[in-house]
């Protein structure tokens, strides 16, 4: 793999008056920034995410005493203060009513040891504003701290320090992730980055193998960011290795960049030599019915399917995407994080945080086939 | 209930922490906030940051009221880039209700000085299903252009109104 090293902060606008040379001159740009700290675990007890359990959170939910408040509760609370919505108060904290069936799945308060949680999550325009706000900040880092990898697009702000200062919110418990961020991608002024922020103890990633494949045909608004991670086991050459393709489509062009994702998808799976895992995920602005080309790649698959991922549960946007068979991994666990009753908000709180919702999907931490494959990589991954 | 009226009004304040929070607001809103589609388009030539508030409020409010088509029209020949492209992408969402908007389309592919914008514009005219003397040249010479992607796009739109 060509790698070419640049700083995080380099900002890379995809303009049609850049010359599309340079863009294929560029093949794979690593762009990293690296921080981190914080000491401790990370298991939040008694917090709420997606999988299976939500009928018992639910009825936590509808049965808990104000004494039984959680960090939850404690959140919810934050949105009630000075906030004001577009109808004016938001002090309301809607709960969803007893014995509600959600459609989506909620996952258990613990990460699985012997699994990894990846999500995809569209902040809508992260930057300043929403860094300003603490009860958002509050409740996205707490978001992030339900999976062990958060791919996030819509990263919107002129200065280069919105991550590292999510990241001391995520890490300010005692967690103990990382990220790593990509350049401005668009065809215009209004830019935005890709990043991963994962849990250093949960997962790795080789900076080698780190940046954004080229689009020389020019059909993609924003070529995906990509990364290569690895479990954390006692055994790494048995640990589950993959790509992640973080993405966001235009939603003017949708047709033509999922074919257009489908190529980079194909590309990724030649990426590297060792690696048979490719996970495309991202907002799509598309449903699984609609991913064109990408989805008719023989044997490809997809964890979402049947459940709105935005806000308002009306569109199907995000998700991710892989080979049934090459990723084996998957264990079948997927769902949506529906902030809204996970964190017993209002619609407008919600909207507040995203227009999106957290999609997810859970993998084993074990390559399934063949064994050996990361003891071929050049380079050491990042620990 | 959203006080979409003084919301609107609110994206013209001299204030930038008004016009910021207003674009905010119609951020979240969805498809209501196409109530101030062209508002929200003419802020996307404001300060950056609630340009980018105006942005996502465009993304994600699909097709505009089709009676904004002129006041959109008007600005595709914005000397901000972001607004006229922004202009060309809500047209182009009308679909043929905004064929009107053909020749201002036309114009801003021949002239505009932002290959963005062209391209958009190239885009605009196939989704509009134009059919004017002026947009047919337009694409064509577009179609010819160096520029592969506007060529790309114009050729597709030549396509389109051939079907």
């Amino acid at each position: 793999m060509v790698t070419q090293a640049r700083r995080p902060d380099v900002v890379r606008k995809k303009k049609a008056t850049q010359s599309k040379s340079r863009v294929s001159i560029v093949f794979w740009m690593i762009l990293t920034g690296i921080t981190g700290g914080g000491l401790g675990g990370h298991f939040k007890p008694d917090l709420p995410i997606i999988g299976p359990l939500v009928q018992k959170l639910l009825a936590w939910k509808s049965s808990s005493a104000p004494d039984d408040a959680t960090d939850i509760s404690d959140l919810a609370e934050m949105f009630r203060a000075p906030a004001t919505s577009p109808g004016g108060s938001v002090s309301s904290i809607q709960r969803p009513p007893p014995g509600y069936n959600a459609p989506v799945q909620l996952a258990s308060s613990r990460r699985p040891p012997d699994k990894l949680l990846i999500a995809s999550f569209n902040i809508q325009v992260f930057g300043e504003s929403k860094m300003a706000k603490p009860e958002i900040l509050t409740l996205l880092a707490d978001v992030v701290r339900q999976f062990d990898v958060v791919a996030i697009q819509e990263v919107r702000a002129k200065s280069d320090d919105i991550l590292p200062r999510f990241l001391a919110a995520i890490n300010a418990d005692g967690s103990r992730y990382d990220f790593i961020i990509g350049p401005r991608l668009g065809r215009t002024v209004s830019t935005e980055q890709y990043a991963f922020v994962f849990d250093t103890t949960r997962v790795e990633y080789n900076p080698q193998q780190v940046g954004t494949p080229p689009d020389p045909a020019d059909r993609l608004h924003r070529e995906p960011y990509v990364a290569r991670f690895r479990a954390r086991t006692q055994s790494p050459a048995q640990a589950f290795t993959f790509w992640l393709v973080n993405t966001h489509t235009d939603p003017d062009e949708v047709s033509e960049e999922v074919d257009a994702l489908a190529d980079v998808f194909r590309m990724m799976q030649t990426a590297a030599p060792d690696e048979d895992d490719v996970i495309l995920l991202g907002d799509l602005n598309a449903s699984e019915s609609q991913l064109g080309r990408l989805g008719q790649i023989p044997g490809i698959g997809w964890a979402v399917s049947g459940a709105m991922t935005n806000t308002r549960q009306n569109k199907a946007y995000d998700n991710l995407i892989f080979m049934r068979q090459a990723t084996s991994e998957y264990t079948g666990r997927w769902g949506v994080f529906d902030l809204q009753r996970a964190y017993g908000l209002t619609p407008e709180q919600a909207l507040m945080v995203s227009d999106h919702y957290p999609v997810w999907a859970e993998f084993l931490i074990w390559e399934s086939l063949p064994p050996n494959r990361m003891t071929q990589a050049q380079q050491p991954l990042q620990r | 209930m959203v006080d979409v009226e003084g919301l609107r009004i609110d994206l013209k304040s001299s204030d930038l922490a008004t016009r910021t929070s207003a674009a905010e607001q119609f951020s979240q809103m969805g498809s209501a906030a196409t109530a101030a589609a062209a508002e929200l388009v003419q802020t996307c030539g404001d300060d950056e940051t609630a340009s980018q508030f105006a942005v996502a409020a465009l993304e994600e409010m699909g097709p505009p009221p089709v009676d904004s088509r002129e006041h959109l029209s008007a600005l595709l020949s914005s000397p901000q880039s972001l607004v006229g492209y922004w202009a060309a992408t809500l047209i182009g969402r009308l679909k043929i209700a905004a064929k009107d908007c053909q020749d201002n389309l036309a114009s801003v592919l021949v002239s505009s000085s932002n290959p963005a914008v062209r391209e958009r514009a190239a885009w605009a005219l196939g989704e509009i299903r134009a059919d004017s003397e002026a947009a047919i040249q337009a694409l064509t010479k577009a179609s010819q252009s160096s520029n592969a992607r506007l060529q790309r796009l114009a050729a597709a739109s030549l396509e389109q109104l051939r079907a």
